[in-house]
């Protein structure tokens, strides 16, 4: 004791003296430095957010847009033999269907850009063609211009980095002013296809539409009752603490094992339609529907217990109590968790790719049952294209996407703030 | 055996018939802990009965076992025998529904649903089926709204939210619902604890009209507002019933030390 | 008649018998009678589940059943017995005859089809025709036994309320079923790899080249299960690098928003931060394939280390990336559990802000950001697209971030897919793999969540 005492100097500190100062410009100096790496490491993430979002915006808006090639077209020359009188009335598609469009493309294309004409256009240009004839059966009896979706090597020239051959035909078509830049309906309303300049997400759309109701019927229901029965009626027992443990562990389980489930079970055990949205909503329900619980849960533990206590104190019985009043309370909560979920189950790739939702489809799903393809599936699918002209449209996919996800989000968030009720 | 058990205030009691509820060696434990400890008590047609004593006596536990609102607290356990009109209400074919309905209750903190005031009237008639249809509903609302003394004050805006009332209105909005489906017993539990005073005077005003027609039960920590409303004044301590009597000779002449002790102010 | 439209027409029955209970029980009801026990409304539900909850619980049995039995009195009749032996063909005609029949296809490809359709047509419509007899038949009991209980004593109410709750306690086992259906699908599937492979070869192995032999006598034909490189792959990418990116941003992030923002920049920084976990894992797989992967090779060339296009170090990064809100947010909620008595009793001894962070606050939210971390982690480990998108498939067994490693998911996806026999020990090896995930996942989660509680309690 005496020793450590007698070690201690005695002499006051010296706050002002020079040692001192230096050491507090050192602890100032570290303390900036400090803030400076926080606000370093915020606006690293949130520059990589917008890098990200930078780049795929500016890869793909243009694949909302398509070139597309003039080409004139003299019908009673061409080797269509169509009647306009065909085309009025009940015979009209199949009389379209009969006649040989790609053959007189190919002839109009060659009579007016030499033989080659034909590459300037898109394989599907022809299908321009035979639309402009139902539209106007009279253009059958004359000399038309159209302009049709050009091939994907003048698409991708006229929108500023194809190869040096396509950028000289495209050069000189624009000095002819045979190119222009027109919106990729095609893109909107189309399909899957081999072609990038005829691809389409509508088919991918459908079928996300279409999980995304088999998703919600089957996660919001059971979510919404369980998280009912585990918050209001659930005795303290064994059972309740296995089905809470199951719950918690379901929301972290990773979304490929859900696809594995499904692969086992939906499709090898119980024969349901490979590829199909029932299969991949059954799946993406069973990976949400523990979100639903979890976010129901909270919502009704926020209903006061006082509302609870007024209606049975009249007399209303503990169904009646939680249907007629905690869970109409509690709803703006759960339908801010479902959305969420849900956002997060279209946003979903990796367990759909397990139940077989990854074969191509061409045609826009029917049904529940029939061949679907999902949006952020379509954009792994054609990601992994060697042709160039599929960056584009995988970008502008992946900007359909973003905007739906944050289309929902913002509505979560919108419900949460207005009917976020404070007791 | 029930002569035996017999209190005297009942013998002394001569006018009124038969109590409208019986309580015979009630006992609640929560869990372990027994909070109520063998309590037997009448309850009498239109008589205003006080429950008074120190916070934490088992005044308000007692209360809620009257229409079984214990039974929604997990650990809650009652003992004894309660009797409505001679049916024993713990009893298997009594449905705890229709008891509540029969025994109403107003909480301490007012509680109307987040629902306009002509839905919160209504909500219980409805879940009872007491009205066949929208014009008898009507009926029923505007009754218990003008029983409850608030009718004048919200007969122009029933649709809007019953939360956005004062706190007083909000709580005669509460016995105006409780009273919707024609309840025998009103249990109210410190009904004013909440509230200004010129609002408890309004309650107070209201429980002394509504006497005529129903049993009502109070439960206040305080002893000038039982004094005021109340014919009869149980006083509990420590989850016992020490002294049970006319009002009036409770507060003036109470038979039992602690009781004097507690209204005199030595302790609470 | 369809299953479909017996479906409908039980629950029609159902509105009847709703309709009936409800008249009857309104009939109780007058003023000089004591009230009935429960209102006519609740007597019609009480009637109308019985008539059509057995009935539909029949049909949805019978609908499994009827399928077997179809398909067995189709492959009974002598149509049936020209159809080819080879399995594949013959579920093929099956298949088709049955689209046929059911009016899904209108001309058969196969003429055998043609032929099969309409014994596939008389054995649909007679098992249908059973179904309906038996359901209208438990509809009609169920609905005339509740019907003849209807009085005013009976507790209609109680009655359909316990078949509520019935339900609702149906709903929360769901989640019960989903886990044993996990773990019951991939062990059921991984024993039977494992009696193919042993156990210890896929475990230790450091060999993985899961090719099956087309012929039996071709050279090298058994394929290899060594797990090893995968594992180390998965480790490498989300385990470390991702760590390496995702920890210091994250928590520093965390930092500066929680002591250092003020709250107008926390009020947007923060949601900024939440749509960066929000953006789906395909579109990150995609820009890392697209973007970083180039950005690291060109990288790994200029400072002389030869570097593939699909790199550890391109995966890793963005994954981190994409972990990030989830560190910052647990790291959040970690600081903000410190009690403020122990931030200002630094902070009032003259210690800095940076000083009160890092020697108190940081060190007293440890146990619960190193909670976050295996969070973190195992969120990683399960990630699938960005490694299917930017790892690559070589099975490398290297610690060289510019080298291209392979992770579990990435090999599931690919074991997975294209058309599989599913008694190959391929396709089983991806179940063997999801196990391994499934039970490290669990048990990262039950760790952390074990470590993030005991940290709440002590400051409760």
């Amino acid at each position: 004791m005496t020793d450590m005492a007698a070690s201690i100097d005695p002499s006051p500190t010296d706050w002002n003296g020079e040692a001192m100062r230096r050491r507090i410009r050192r602890r100032y100096a570290a303390e900036r430095r400090f803030k400076l790496l926080g606000l370093a490491a915020i606006l690293v993430s949130a520059g990589f957010l917008a890098f990200l979002l930078v780049t795929m915006f500016s890869n793909g808006i243009s694949g909302f847009a398509r070139s597309e090639v003039r080409l004139d077209v003299d019908f009673p020359r061409s080797s269509l033999f169509l009647d306009p009188a065909a085309l009025e009335g009940f015979g009209a598609d199949q009389a379209l269907a009969g006649a040989d469009f790609p053959e007189a493309l190919n002839e109009a294309a060659q009579a007016q850009y030499g033989d080659s004409g034909r590459s300037l256009f898109s394989e599907g240009a022809w299908i321009g063609l035979r639309d402009a004839v139902r539209d106007d059966p009279s253009l059958l009896g004359r000399r038309a211009t159209l302009w049709l979706p050009a091939s994907t090597a003048i698409d991708i020239a006229a929108k500023g980095e194809g190869e040096a051959e396509a950028e000289r035909l495209k050069a000189r078509l624009a000095e002819a002013g045979r190119v222009r830049t027109g919106i990729n309906w095609t893109f909107l309303r189309g399909s899957d296809s081999t072609d990038p300049s005829a691809v389409g997400i509508w088919g991918a759309f459908k079928g996300s539409l279409l999980t995304m109701i088999v998703t919600l019927l089957i996660a919001f229901p059971i979510g919404v009752l369980s998280a009912v029965y585990l918050e209001e009626y659930a005795p303290r027992n064994r059972w309740t603490d296995m089905i809470e443990v199951s719950i918690n562990n379901l929301a972290a389980v990773p979304s490929i094992i859900f696809g594995l489930l499904g692969l086992a079970i939906f499709l090898n055990v119980m024969h349901l339609p490979r590829s199909a949205p029932l299969v991949g909503g059954l799946t993406l329900a069973l990976m949400t529907m523990p979100v639903i619980v979890i976010a129901g849960r909270n919502a009704i533990k926020s209903v006061p217990p006082s509302i609870r206590d007024a209606a049975l104190g009249i007399g209303a019985s503990r169904i009646q109590v939680v249907f007629h009043h905690v869970l109409p309370l509690a709803l703006p909560g759960i339908l801010t968790g479902t959305i969420i979920g849900m956002a997060r189950a279209l946003g979903e790739t990796a367990p759909l790719l397990m139940i077989g939702m990854r074969a191509f489809v061409a045609a826009p799903p029917g049904g529940f049952a029939d061949p679907a393809s999902v949006l952020p599936v379509q954009i792994f699918l054609w990601s992994d294209e060697v042709s160039r002209g599929f960056v584009e449209k995988t970008s502008a996919a992946i900007i359909v996407l973003l905007v739906f996800l944050l289309a929902m989000n913002g509505l979560a968030i919108y419900l949460r703030n207005k009917f976020e009720r404070r007791w | 055996m029930a002569d035996m058990i017999q209190s005297p205030i009942q013998a002394a009691d001569a006018a009124a018939s038969s109590p409208k509820m019986t309580a015979r060696g009630v006992s609640v434990f929560y869990g372990e802990k027994k909070a109520v400890d063998d309590v037997s008590i009448d309850i009498h047609r239109e008589h205003v009965t006080a429950f008074i004593g120190p916070s934490g006596c088992g005044k308000s536990t007692f209360l809620r076992t009257l229409n079984r609102m214990n039974d929604t607290i997990g650990s809650a356990r009652v003992e004894g025998r309660i009797e409505l009109d001679s049916e024993d209400i713990y009893a298997s074919s009594m449905d705890v529904v229709q008891l509540r309905a029969r025994v109403g209750m107003v909480f301490q903190k007012p509680n109307p649903f987040p629902k306009s005031i002509f839905e919160n009237v209504a909500y219980g008639p409805r879940i009872h089926g007491l009205a066949a249809g929208k014009a008898e509903l009507d009926v029923i609302v505007e009754r218990s709204l003008r029983r409850a003394g608030l009718w004048d004050e919200v007969k122009d805006r029933l649709a809007e939210s019953g939360t956005a009332l004062s706190g007083g209105q909000q709580q005669r909005l509460c016995i105006a619902r409780a009273i919707a489906v024609d309840p025998e017993v009103i249990l109210m539990d410190e009904p004013a604890s909440a509230l200004d005073p010129i609002a408890t005077a309004r309650i107070e005003e209201l429980i002394h009209e509504l006497r005529g027609n129903y049993a009502i039960v109070i439960v206040t920590h305080n002893m000038q507002q039982a004094a005021r409303v109340s014919q009869r004044t149980a006083f509990f301590h420590l989850g016992v019933l020490v002294e049970y009597g006319e009002t009036s000779a409770i507060f003036t002449n109470p038979r039992e030390t602690r009781t004097k002790d507690y209204i005199t102010g030595r302790y609470g | 008649m369809s299953l479909g439209a017996i479906t409908l027409l039980i629950l029609g029955l159902g509105v009847v018998a709703w309709l009936a209970a409800r008249a009857r029980a309104a009939a109780f009801a007058a003023p000089d009678r004591p009230r009935p026990h429960s209102l006519p409304g609740q007597h019609g539900w009480y009637v109308a589940l019985w008539t059509a909850v057995p009935a539909l619980i029949f049909l949805a049995i019978w609908r499994q059943v009827s399928g077997n039995l179809i398909y067995a009195s189709v492959m009974a009749s002598p149509e049936a017995a020209a159809l080819p032996a080879f399995d594949m063909q013959r579920q093929a005609i099956l298949s088709e005859a049955y689209a046929l029949a059911t009016g899904r296809a209108e001309t058969a490809f196969n003429p055998q089809a043609g032929i099969l359709a309409p014994v596939y047509e008389s054995a649909i419509g007679f098992y249908n025709w059973i179904g309906l007899a038996v359901a209208l038949l438990v509809a009609f009991a169920g609905g005339a036994w509740a019907y003849s209980r209807v009085s005013p004593q009976f507790r209609a109410r109680t009655r359909v309320e316990r078949i509520i709750m019935m339900g609702l306690l149906v709903a929360s086992l769901i989640a019960i079923l989903t886990t044993l259906g996990i773990v019951l699908s991939l062990l059921f599937e991984s024993l039977r790899f494992f009696s193919m492979v042993s156990p210890v070869e896929f475990l230790f192995g450091l060999n993985w080249s899961p090719q099956m032999a087309i012929r039996a006598d071709q050279a090298g034909s058994s394929g290899a299960f060594g797990a090893i490189p995968l594992f180390w792959g998965t480790i490498f990418i989300g385990a470390i690098i991702a760590m390496i990116v995702a920890i210091p941003l994250g928590l520093m992030s965390a930092i500066y928003l929680t002591q250092y923002a003020s709250s107008r920049l926390r009020a947007w920084m923060k949601p900024l931060l939440e749509i960066l976990a929000g953006v789906p894992t395909v579109v990150y797989g995609y820009f890392a394939a697209l973007t970083v992967a180039p950005a690291v090779r060109d990288l790994g060339l200029s400072i002389g280390i030869p570097a593939s296009t699909e790199s550890a170090l391109a995966a890793g990064l963005v994954m981190g990336i994409m972990i990030i809100p989830f560190v910052s947010s647990m790291a959040d909620d970690s600081i903000a559990a410190v009690p403020q008595a122990m931030r200002d009793g630094s902070l009032a001894m003259g210690a800095t802000t940076s000083e009160t962070i890092r020697k108190v606050l940081v060190p007293a939210a440890l146990p619960g950001v190193v909670g976050g971390v295996l969070l973190a982690v195992s969120r990683a480990i399960g990630e699938t697209m960005i490694v299917v998108m930017a790892a690559g498939l070589a099975a490398n067994l290297t610690a060289n971030p510019f080298d291209s490693v392979t992770t579990v998911t990435t090999q599931i996806v690919q074991l997975l897919t294209g058309d599989q026999e599913f008694d190959s020990p391929k396709t089983l090896a991806a179940f063997a793999l999801g196990l391994v995930l499934f039970m490290v996942t669990l048990a990262l989660n039950i760790v952390a969540l074990r470590v993030v509680k005991k940290y709440r309690e002590a400051y409760d």
